[in-house]
């Protein structure tokens, strides 16, 4: 067991570290002794290095971190012209030495150094995001892309505690892909559902998300499973991102071994419902992590289908840089198996600047005032903690 | 071997893997051809993709080039580059189906399947055929049960066949049969 006060010590300290959702509770990382920051030149090496240590079959044995959304993107050549926004690294991963273990609980709290304008700027009002709405359901009818998801950002000057912020956020959304980064220049808080790769040996699964309800009383699991069902828009969208991310592990896997374990459940949270599918394959031979990460990433879940052409929509359209949106993080152990979420419901602190961004889905039959509303719900959670 | 052109498409592998049920399959993106793979292969198939066969010219090009001398099948947006190389029109529809499961029917005697059967499938189409088609040795062979959009071409004579459904969706019944049925003919 960790001494009384370890994390309250620890963020004291000023040294960096990582905390994410296990099992049971949650992992801590620290002593980090090396630090790799991606670059669109080094990251395929680095990826494919950090595979081939020799593992001592310590805890420590892996590299943890996150991908950027745009470095994910020039993994697979697509490009990105220069975009406004933060100028924050494209990727960043650690290499720890301590590995401890925390229980579900965590108890710190710092009501003092909250330091926030309170309001949030959003990038795009309702007028403008109407109008790029307009525009992908024409390319939706041309048949261009089938769904595509429209990113928006809150940001606000602040100057935040992140390890309060997080200790508050998974006490009121406990979420299983949950996690935290603290470093000396920027800080990662991050509440996300959705797990995009857990590989072990030669079976890898990805769990999409897509559909969520909104929890009231009237509501439980049986009825939220019957409102999926019969709501067509939600069914379809389902669907494609079912059909989708069975694509992208046939890339990799054996044939005949993508198999739907779960199919279309819905699972529970403290104020949602989520409409969710497990997946499954049996790797091929001689597949590399690089592989692997260049069939998955970018998650399709949070982009739309098909992945290329509707990235390339997207972005031609999206003036500011996503940052760690829609990105990935997680980690890649020394023999190869790895664990990666999809970044969303997620805070970036980075030079005194709070941002988060959301993202809804355009299909042909979305309506844009819901879907412009869905964003503000879903940044809500977020912008919440700093009052 | 079965060589299937990717049109960048997020279901291709899907495709890929129902084919490998049956032979090797080789898959390259439609701007990657390898043409002596594509010359020794026996069956080649057009997979989905986004956008309209007019942005495709390579794979018509292809189309044209090996019609009646292999099995040719397309999928989808193939299913349309096929019908817009038989001088068909391909165009928008009122009501747009991704990720739609709807009831087909076979509807013609000469089809490789059984008359009036009736089945569940995947869609994935903004667009599709303007009728009245005509091509020569073409049949209609299955439409939509509701909407009577034609569903799937067959020409017997020169083996080629498409599907404007999806086989490899896990929202279409039997599509592994289907697909032996097509290869085997």
């Amino acid at each position: 067991m960790i001494k009384k006060n370890y994390l309250e010590n620890l963020n004291k300290s000023k040294k960096p570290f990582i905390i994410y959702r296990s099992n049971k509770g949650f992992d801590l990382y620290t002593n980090f002794s090396k630090k790799i920051i991606l670059t669109k030149n080094n990251i395929e090496k680095f990826i494919n290095q950090s595979t081939k240590l020799k593992s001592k079959n310590k805890e420590t044995d892996l590299f943890i971190g996150f991908f950027g959304y745009e470095i994910l993107n020039n993994l697979i050549g697509i490009k990105i012209k220069k975009q406004k926004g933060l100028k924050f690294p494209k990727g960043i991963f650690y290499k720890p030495e301590i590995k401890i273990k925390l229980p579900k609980k965590l108890n710190y709290r710092n009501l003092e150094i909250i330091n926030s304008n309170k309001i949030f700027k959003i990038n795009i009002n309702k007028a403008s995001y109407k109008v790029i709405f307009d525009k992908f359901k024409k390319k939706i009818k041309s048949g261009e892309t089938y769904q595509i998801k429209i990113c928006t950002k809150y940001s606000n000057k602040t100057q935040i505690d992140a390890l309060d912020f997080f200790c508050r956020l998974v006490k009121s959304n406990m979420a299983p892909e949950a996690f935290m980064i603290k470093d000396n220049d920027y800080s990662i808080i991050s509440c996300s559902p959705e797990n995009l790769i857990d590989k072990k040996n030669n079976v890898i699964t990805t769990k999409p998300i897509a559909g969520t309800l909104k929890k009231t009383k009237k509501l439980n699991r049986i009825k939220a499973l019957a409102f999926f069902r019969k709501n067509i828009k939600e069914s379809k969208e389902h669907n494609m991102i079912v059909d989708m991310e069975r694509s992208d592990l046939s890339r990799i896997c054996k044939t005949g071994s993508v198999k739907i374990l779960k199919k279309k459940i819905v699972e529970e949270y403290k104020d949602l419902y989520h409409y969710v599918s497990l997946i499954v394959g049996r790797l091929k031979r001689n597949i590399s992590s690089l592989d692997i990460i260049k069939a998955m990433m970018p998650g399709g879940s949070v982009i739309g289908c098909p992945k290329i052409s509707t990235l390339s929509l997207l972005n031609t359209q999206e003036k500011e840089s996503r940052n760690i949106y829609t990105g990935s993080f997680g980690y890649i152990k020394f023999n190869g198996d790895m664990r990666f979420n999809i970044i969303i419901r997620s805070i970036l602190n980075y030079k005194n600047y709070s941002e988060i961004s959301v993202a809804s889905g355009v299909v042909i039959d979305s309506n844009a005032k819901h879907e412009f509303n869905e964003n503000y719900i879903k940044a809500k959670a977020l912008m919440d903690l700093y009052k | 071997m079965i060589y299937i052109i990717d049109h960048n498409d997020s279901f291709t592998h899907n495709v890929v893997h129902q084919f490998e049920n049956f032979d090797d399959v080789i898959c390259d993106n439609h701007n990657e051809i390898n043409e002596e793979k594509l010359k020794k292969s026996k069956v080649i198939v057009f997979s989905p993709g986004p956008g309209a066969p007019k942005d495709y010219p390579r794979s018509s090009n292809i189309y044209r080039r090996f019609k009646g001398k292999k099995k040719m099948i397309g999928i989808c947006l193939g299913f349309q580059q096929i019908l817009h190389c038989e001088k068909g029109k391909i165009i928008q529809q009122k009501k747009i189906y991704h990720g739609y499961q709807s009831k087909i029917k076979v509807i013609s005697e000469n089809s490789l399947f059984t008359k009036n059967r009736k089945f569940k499938v995947g869609r994935y189409h903004s667009l599709k055929l303007k009728e009245p088609f005509v091509a020569k040795n073409f049949e209609i062979t299955m439409r939509c049960d509701i909407s009577n959009v034609a569903m799937a071409i067959e020409n017997n004579k020169e083996k080629i066949y498409g599907f404007q459904f999806h086989p490899e969706s896990f929202l279409t019944e039997n599509g592994n049969l289907l697909i032996k049925k097509i290869l085997s003919a």
